[in-house]
């Protein structure tokens, strides 16, 4: 079993002489990303900066990360998870047939030479992209990536981490994690959280039409979904918390327009290392925060009788075993 | 006498329903039955909202209508029988310990999720993760038998400890994702990845699969178990080839980034042209 291996950015700047970018393109989707953490920063550990940091891009295609780095190995498409399943065995000098090496499209050589400089770094960090977790394969891809970087640990410190991207997602995850114990996937309807992702995940609840009310902030699921979770949503009341009129709003009940955080709204949001940083707006807006709404609606639901009958508790789905 | 329950209003949001099972049931009145409380959302209702129940103190229930909506029917049940007409939807028989469970028609996703003992089968198609450990959990089934005649979903027996799985139908990605004992046998295939991170256990396809680069051909052979497999499996209607005039099992091992010793068994069917003792080349010391 993986688990999260990770660290700060500011880990990565200091002593990562060994980064992988996997199914991304950083230099145009996180232009800062080389410059302000990864391979261009000098540091007390790798004085040389550039110089003394590898680079390797996995992608299907040559993008144009694929310029900065000194490896590019391109996959096959859909062939991520056998690649990572080949390097986990290779590492544990385990025999792969090169048959079994070219299905991913790359050669025995350049995977024997990855191997080597993956045990041979002192730092390793591996960054994954929606080119690994969005693919076919979903979570175990990133599954594959994480136990990747955990069993490298059995040679030399290495880590994964997602590049996250649109505004404060990791903050949602980081948020959800500390006050229930789970990141997302959660329902709440026994009282107490719940965690299992395909059940409770937004767009398999919208799919299957499990919910009968919408509450979207921040996120503009009408742009991105399937169509039946967008027919779905377009059959409920939803409600839109956003700062602009989005695809969702136009099939929304109501939409509820929010000062635009980070420029008009204050708050915290989360750097992809889960770094919490302070928004500091330097503009005024007529219009209330996402905070404000969702206060002003929590007071009102709590003037309202609380759903449990009286006296009740409800019952543990897990104590009855 | 038996408990008949029929779903008379269609749930809106998932009805989760727990208290459907017969250890619950066995002892009770009708009117019991009928005040047992289920969770409509976040609502708790009692079960006579959603069924009309007629019989009592009874474990032998018998399910009616399209419950594609309600939740852990049979959960952790131990004793007697669930006999649905009709669909049922996910967590069906989880951490089920004894009984049997059937389906006239399609089931949900977690079928037998985690489940101890006892015996499903429905003959429709199942979702995914049948057999299967919930999340952050180290095993799935331990024992038992799930027999679905449909198709499956993804990661079917991931986990599992021991116990079998019998699929009629295709399955899709992740067949066995890290296994760690027991058997799936695949009578129409899988998609990709089957058996991606096994430990230990055994599946065997009918069909040709789609291996991982991370198995290692071994033999081609029919191993001593298939054949006791094959008796055990005739009385549930599932026929497994295991004589030599027919072809042979192609024995893989794996998955090697455990590396573990998993095996995948592909029926081959005996080639015409190449005479029948040059393909089998072993029925012993293929399981040590």
């Amino acid at each position: 079993m993986g688990g999260k291996v990770t660290c700060t950015l500011g880990e990565v700047k200091q002593r990562a002489d060994f980064i992988v970018y996997w199914g991304g393109n950083p230099a145009e989707c996180h232009p800062r990303h080389f410059t302000k953490y990864t391979i261009m920063q000098k540091s007390k550990f790798l004085p040389r900066g550039r110089k003394d940091r590898t680079m390797v891009l996995v992608d299907i295609r040559e993008t144009k990360s694929a310029k900065a780095a000194d490896i590019f190995l391109q996959v096959k498409p859909g062939k991520d998870f056998e690649l990572i399943t080949i390097l986990r065995a290779m590492i544990k000098d385990q025999h792969v047939t090169d048959e079994q090496i070219a299905v991913t499209g790359l050669s025995r050589e350049v995977l024997d030479d990855l191997v080597g400089r993956m045990k041979g770094a002192k730092f390793g960090c591996m960054f994954f992209g929606m080119g690994l977790s969005m693919t076919r394969g979903k979570h175990m891809n990133s599954a594959a990536l994480l136990t990747l970087a955990a069993e490298m640990n059995a040679f030399t410190k290495f880590v994964a981490m997602p590049m996250r991207g649109h505004g404060n997602v990791t903050g949602a995850d980081v948020i959800m994690r500390w006050q229930t114990g789970f990141p997302f996937g959660i329902t709440f309807n026994r009282g107490y959280p719940r965690y299992n992702p395909g059940e409770f995940s937004t767009v398999d609840v919208l799919v299957r039409g499990d919910c009968d009310a919408a509450f979207i902030i921040g996120a503009d699921p009408g742009a991105t979904m399937p169509q039946p979770a967008i027919e779905h949503l377009k059959r409920i009341p939803t409600i839109v918390l956003d700062p602009h009129v989005t695809h969702t709003s136009r099939l929304s009940r109501v939409h509820i327009t929010t000062a635009p955080q980070g420029i008009a709204a204050p708050g915290t949001a989360y750097r992809m290392d889960e770094i919490p940083l302070p928004l500091k707006p330097p503009l005024k807006s007529p219009y209330p925060t996402d905070e404000q709404v969702v206060r002003r609606i929590n007071e009102a639901i709590a003037a309202k009788p609380f759903w449990m009958p009286e006296g009740s508790q409800p019952q543990m789905l897990t104590a009855q075993v | 006498m038996s408990i008949a329950l029929h779903l008379k209003r269609q749930p809106t949001v998932p009805l989760e329903a727990e208290t459907i099972s017969p250890d619950r049931l066995a002892d009770l009145s009708n009117s019991e039955i009928r005040s047992l409380t289920v969770y409509h959302g976040k609502r708790q209702l009692p079960l006579g909202e959603f069924f009309d129940v007629e019989g009592e103190r009874s474990d032998e229930l018998h399910l009616h209508g399209e419950l594609h909506k309600v939740r852990w029917i049979g959960r952790a049940m131990s004793r007697g029988s669930i006999v649905v007409h009709g669909s049922a939807g996910m967590h069906l028989g989880a951490y089920m310990r004894g009984g049997r469970i059937e389906v006239h028609g399609n089931a949900g996703d977690w079928l037998g999720a985690e489940m101890k003992n006892g015996f499903i089968h429905v003959h429709g198609n199942a979702g995914g993760q049948i057999g299967a450990a919930y999340r952050g959990s180290l095993s799935g089934m331990k024992n038992g038998m799930i027999l679905v005649d449909g198709s499956a979903g993804l990661e079917v027996g991931m986990r599992m400890r021991r116990g079998m799985i019998i699929l009629g139908g295709p399955a899709r990605d992740f067949t066995g994702l890290q296994m760690k004992g027991g058997t799936i046998i695949l009578l129409s295939g899988a998609e990709i990845r089957t058996g991606a991170w096994m430990n230990r256990g055994v599946i065997i396809s009918l069909k040709p699969l789609r291996m991982m680069p991370t198995f290692a051909r071994a033999s081609d052979a029919i191993p001593t178990f298939v054949h006791l497999y094959a008796r055990h499996l005739k009385q549930y209607g599932v026929t497994l080839p295991c004589s030599p005039a027919e072809g042979a099992y192609r024995v893989y091992s794996g998955d090697l980034s455990i590396p573990g010793k998993g095996e995948i068994l592909v029926w081959q069917p005996a080639d015409v042209d190449m005479p029948l003792h040059t393909q089998v080349v072993s029925c012993k010391g293929v399981r040590q």
